[in-house]
């Protein structure tokens, strides 16, 4: 039981589906059957995010678990930012928790998980700086790897360095002072090989995950499952 | 040689399905659908029937060459290098919906987790996975449980702190990530599947704590970042040959060649298209003819 449970039932499920997602998108028989189809396509999106919901939950409760038992272990050293982790998943359930609760008591208030007050002002002052920081220090990260990149130790990364200045120029104002064709140099750049590379790691993509739908399909590509039994 | 009974049905359902097509087009009956041009079906059918073809060839004792791919052959030598260290191994695959076109990502990234904490069970090393989608949590342990117990060192295998499940938010992930790179001091940062903006906060983290970093994505906009600061990286497609490799199987390797025979049929389709442009004629808008009657 074990082994079907663990083995052959996912890998039907995966199967099954791989085939009714090409047949939904590729085959039509009649306007009712297309019909079926794509209300059996909506309905396996719309699994997939209840799936994802449920998921949530027990990411939640596995950010718990994490950080509790850090605290018993490492002791005062972790301590405070796992309290702080804690302390703000709570905060934000109980808050998002009064809001769904409102959003049924009193539809007519127009309070909902997302709009309630409080779990708004933290999302709106708290979360997005935040994230809003941790996005901005992308540019001292690209700067300190272009700074490593373009150390010139062979012809490729003298080519490289070249295409970087005249994008760079390209993409500034004293770029275009100092000579106006750096404009359509980065433009030219841009679109034939910039785009000619791109393609082939595009279309090699693909290729990739046609064969390991098929490996897949075939009952090949198990690793996903983690146990070989 | 006898073509053995599985080849035999592939081709043959293959050319039952083309001669169908024929029919049905010759009467002027919808058969495809209009979403997408019947060339990328045929295309498909074509790909899926020469990968299993080739399988069942490996099946039947025919070895294919697969070139070798330096980012895999240095996974091992990196969890070597963290043991030696006495630092953990820090592995992540990836961010964004599940549900989406990335899917294939994660499934190649999970192929590469599995390989990697073998060889961490195998070297007795400390494993980190950390996660940013939820949905593969339960899976993640699995494997690395796998990994650990399949090389006869269960001691090792701590589920709080071999798997870290961090947020679903981008920025959150990527600090937490970062964070857990620079506190633990990892000794390799192996990161494959699909990455956004975050790619390079993992890359610079790792370098700041002089990790060996190895790491993959087909993103296309991602990749130039991993090859410039990773030590060895996965290009593209690479990751999902990754996959197959770590299986170690000869079937699941042969099924690689079906790709060959897919960048073959590109590599014609685009002379091909340079040629027949230069004749004042645009292969693409044949290409791109959709089943539609009436």
């Amino acid at each position: 039981m074990s082994l079907v449970v663990r083995k052959y039932v996912p890998q039907i499920i995966i199967s099954a589906i791989i085939v009714a997602t090409v047949a939904f998108y590729y085959l039509y028989i009649s306007k009712e059957v297309a019909g079926a189809f794509s209300t059996a396509d909506k309905a396996l999106s719309d699994w997939a995010v209840i799936i994802t919901s449920f998921a949530l939950i027990v990411g939640g409760i596995d950010i718990l678990r994490f950080h509790v038992l850090r605290i018993k272990r490492e002791g005062l050293a972790q301590a405070p930012f796992s309290t702080v982790t804690i302390a703000l998943l709570i905060t934000m359930v109980v808050f998002g928790v009064i809001g769904w609760y409102y959003s049924y008591a009193d539809p007519k208030a127009g309070i909902t998980i997302t709009t309630q007050p409080q779990f708004r002002w933290l999302y709106t002052n708290v979360y997005a700086p935040s994230d809003a920081a941790v996005y901005s220090i992308l540019v001292f990260y690209i700067a300190s790897a272009s700074y490593r990149a373009f150390r010139v130790r062979n012809p490729m990364a003298l080519l490289l360095l070249i295409t970087a200045v005249i994008i760079m120029f390209g993409n500034t104002t004293i770029g275009g002072l100092i000579w106006p064709g750096f404009l359509s140099l980065r433009d030219w750049i841009m679109t034939v090989p910039n785009t000619a590379a791109f393609r082939p790691i595009t279309i090699g993509a693909g290729l990739g995950t046609i064969v390991l739908g098929l490996r897949l399909l075939t009952w090949r590509e198990v690793s996903w499952m983690g146990r070989r039994e | 040689m006898k073509a053995p009974k599985g080849v035999v049905i592939a081709i043959a359902l293959l050319v039952v399905i083309l001669v169908i097509s024929v029919v049905t087009w010759s009467l002027r009956v919808q058969l495809y659908s209009t979403r997408a041009p019947f060339s990328a079906f045929l295309i498909l059918l074509i790909l899926l029937v020469a990968g299993y073809v080739f399988m069942e060839q490996a099946r039947l004792g025919r070895s294919f060459p697969v070139r070798k791919i330096p980012a895999f052959d240095a996974i091992e030598e990196a969890i070597a290098r963290s043991v030696e260290m006495g630092r953990p191994v820090h592995t992540t695959f990836g961010f964004g919906s599940i549900s989406s076109s990335m899917a294939p990502q994660y499934v190649a990234g999970l192929g590469v987790l599995a390989h990697v904490a073998r060889l961490c069970g195998k070297y007795g090393a400390k494993l980190i996975a950390t996660l940013g989608v939820p949905e593969v949590i339960a899976t993640t342990e699995e494997i690395v449980r796998e990994g650990y117990y399949s090389a006869g060192r269960p001691e090792l295998f701590d589920p709080a702190y071999n798997v870290r499940y961090l947020t679903d938010q981008q920025f959150a992930y990527a600090s937490a990530v970062q964070a857990t790179i620079v506190r633990e001091n990892v000794g390799a940062n192996i990161v494959v599947g699909p990455f956004y903006a975050e790619s390079l906060i993992f890359m610079e983290a790792g370098n700041m704590v002089g990790a060996f970093q190895i790491a993959g994505t087909a993103r296309e906009t991602q990749i130039p970042f991993f090859v410039l600061v990773a030590d060895y990286s996965f290009i593209g497609e690479e990751i999902f040959a990754a996959g197959a490799l770590a299986s170690g199987d000869k079937e699941t390797l042969a099924s690689i060649r079906a790709q060959d025979i897919g960048k073959f049929i590109s590599i014609i389709l685009i002379v091909l298209g340079v040629i027949m442009l230069l004749g004042g004629f645009k292969l693409v808008d044949s290409l791109n003819w959709v089943w539609k009657f009436g």
